[in-house]
């Protein structure tokens, strides 16, 4: 497909960027908010050669992708907050077998059977994972249509670097919404990367291949786990992505991923124009989170504070990044009738701080 | 010394000592799938998947690439390899506890998508690795550390019998239950076995064989009364029979 604009559900976005992108096979079960990736998937992917296959369950999902990840193609998936809780078993798997894929969380409100109100209740989930073992999730939060567009080159070329499992989360709200996105031309990005040395696709051209996560005993188990540390850590120092803006002389700044993040730019716009010295950041990784953006925050910042659907999850990791340098604030909701803080709610709430 | 490969082919891997306990069915099964993929000359194109247990050992003696798939997901593992790589030949080998307990909804989609994919039970009616607990295939009355006054059907279920359950499944292509307790019937798993890879080799469709396989530490016997106990009680429930076998059809691939 040759790149155009078109006015799509950015679930269908989604998907379109995964099939522009390479992503060849496509396996998922039907879940509100995600489920238009899949049905989208299953018309757009023949038509580059590819399949949406429909699993019996989340579960199946999972280990059907980690399979076919396995012969080093380009595969993905998307589901939402039940459905990621069971597909943990799998990515922690992959993590451990350094497996690519991509990843989709289009992020609903929990616990429990959860609602199909979008939230970014799933913050905890991404990132600090629900699979046993020590292992990380490299999480990508955009923030529109156009974000995810623009990003997917780069999930891929993360997937394959490292080879491990990357997870874009969306709220539901913003994977809901329809607006205007360019798309790009059809490039496959994990045909930039040499997938020979390392796919299990048969002894015709190496010595046998074993897929092994199940052995951390001995030298051989212990070096496993820390390959993985060393990779942990080189994404950490490599990876950090973030938005921010007027953080240079702002006395107080706001952090949000996602949509609240988006809506950062409006809060600053307005608040700028009234003479207010407030800045934002915008994680878009959040695994690795961007502590440099807080690092290098200057002295005249007296106050953060962070916005999210939900109870307060990503505030723990800003806490961690400014380690008690700066006081931290939290504005926060999930679920009801309006499952988010409006923009007038987050710029009283940064005046409020702003007057103390 | 005795050039073994010569003998017996590149798949087995006959310079490695197995870690299966002595008497243990799961020597015999390996051999029997070197066998049938030697004689196939499928080897370079051929994936393991297997499962977690005793099982998972089996691909360590064959010369074949090999993934070992979380607990009870080989046959979803091998549903997504399979769709990115038609070519490659893919069959799961697990045992009763893995295939049939925690993997028995992965197995029965498997199985009902038809995907031209390979799955070995081996049936020794205990979890082995574990030491010997309850699975879905114990037999009524059958004392494990899970069920020390024997297995109460009444509320600890029936043996399961899978293969049964597959049997109306279109998708099935060759189905049997089959045993190692005896060299007559090693044959007869032989010739199962080697169909169950046929069956995938001409594209046809599903194929699925249970091995009941003795399982001496887990029996708490010996090594003798555990083949006798394999060849009586177990196969006077589970009933080694050919259920299904279409791989006379035309190549479809």
């Amino acid at each position: 497909m040759a790149q155009e604009t078109l006015f799509l559900k950015n679930t269908e976005t989604f998907a379109e960027s995964l099939a522009r992108c390479g992503v060849k096979y496509h396996f998922a079960y039907p879940i509100t908010p995600a489920t238009d990736v899949m049905k989208h998937m299953a018309v757009i992917l023949p038509q580059y050669g590819g399949e949406m296959m429909q699993m019996e369950s989340e579960l199946a999902v999972s280990s059907a992708l980690a399979g076919a990840a396995c012969t080093g193609k380009l595969v993905a998936t998307s589901s939402s907050g039940p459905g990621m809780t069971l597909m943990q078993e799998a990515i922690g798997f992959m993590c451990a077998a350094e497996l690519p894929c991509i990843l989709f969380d289009s992020m609903r409100v929990g616990p429990g059977d959860g609602d199909i109100l979008g939230a970014q209740s799933d913050y905890y989930l991404a990132t600090r994972g629900g699979a046993h073992g020590d292992y990380h999730t490299i999480v990508i939060a955009p923030s529109s249509g156009q974000d995810i567009a623009d990003i997917m080159p780069h999930g891929i070329r993360l997937a394959y670097t490292y080879r491990t499992p990357v997870l874009f989360v969306l709220d539901g709200v913003s994977a809901q919404m329809t607006e205007s996105t360019t798309l790009p031309d059809y490039t496959d990005y994990s045909a930039e990367f040499d997938t020979s040395g390392w796919a299990f696709t048969g002894t015709q051209d190496h010595p046998k291949r074993a897929l092994i996560t199940g052995s951390y005993s001995h030298q051989d188990g212990y070096d496993l786990n820390e390959k993985l540390r060393t990779k942990y850590q080189l994404i950490r120092d490599k990876e950090q992505l973030w938005e921010d803006d007027a953080v240079a002389d702002a006395e107080i700044v706001v952090a949000a991923f996602g949509i609240h993040g988006r809506m950062c730019r409006d809060l600053v716009a307005k608040m700028r124009a009234e003479g207010k010295k407030v800045g934002f950041i915008r994680p878009i990784t959040l695994w690795p989170f961007p502590e440099r953006a807080f690092a290098v925050l200057p002295d005249t910042v007296k106050n953060i504070l962070v916005v999210e659907m939900n109870h307060g999850q990503m505030v723990d990791d800003v806490r961690l990044a400014v380690n008690g340098r700066i006081p931290v604030h939290f504005l926060g909701k999930t679920g009801g009738d309006m499952p988010m803080c409006t923009l007038a709610e987050m710029i009283a709430e940064a005046n409020r701080i702003l007057g103390e | 010394m005795e050039n073994l490969k010569a003998k017996y082919g590149k798949t087995l891997n006959l310079d490695k000592l197995t870690s299966f306990c002595p008497g243990c069915g799961h020597g015999t099964v390996t051999r029997l799938v070197a066998e049938a993929i030697e004689n196939l000359g499928i080897r370079e194109r051929t994936i393991s998947i297997v499962g977690i247990g005793c099982g998972g050992f089996s691909h360590h003696y064959m010369d074949i690439d090999a993934i070992e798939a979380t607990h009870g997901r080989s046959p979803s593992f091998a549903v997504g390899y399979k769709l990115a790589r038609p070519d490659n030949i893919v069959f799961t080998y697990a045992g009763d506890g893995d295939t049939c307990a925690i993997g028995l909804g992965d197995l029965m989609h498997a199985a009902n998508k038809g995907m031209p994919i390979t799955t070995i039970m081996v049936n020794n009616t205990v979890f082995g690795m574990t030491g010997g607990q309850m699975s879905p295939t114990t037999l009524a009355g059958q004392f494990t550390t899970t069920t020390v006054k024997g297995r109460a059907v009444p509320h600890q279920g029936y043996p399961l019998l899978v293969p049964e359950m597959m049997r109306a499944m279109p998708g099935v292509k060759y189905l049997a239950r089959e045993s190692v307790a005896t060299p007559k019937a090693i044959r007869n798993a032989k010739k199962s076995i080697q169909k169950a890879f046929e069956c995938q080799v001409k594209g046809l469709g599903y194929a699925f064989v249970e091995i009941m396989s003795p399982c001496p530490t887990g029996f708490k016997k010996n090594v003798k009364d555990s083949y006798a106990w394999c060849d009586g009680e177990m196969s006077n429930y589970f009933k080694p029979q050919v259920f299904k076998d279409e791989t006379e059809q035309n190549d479809v691939a």
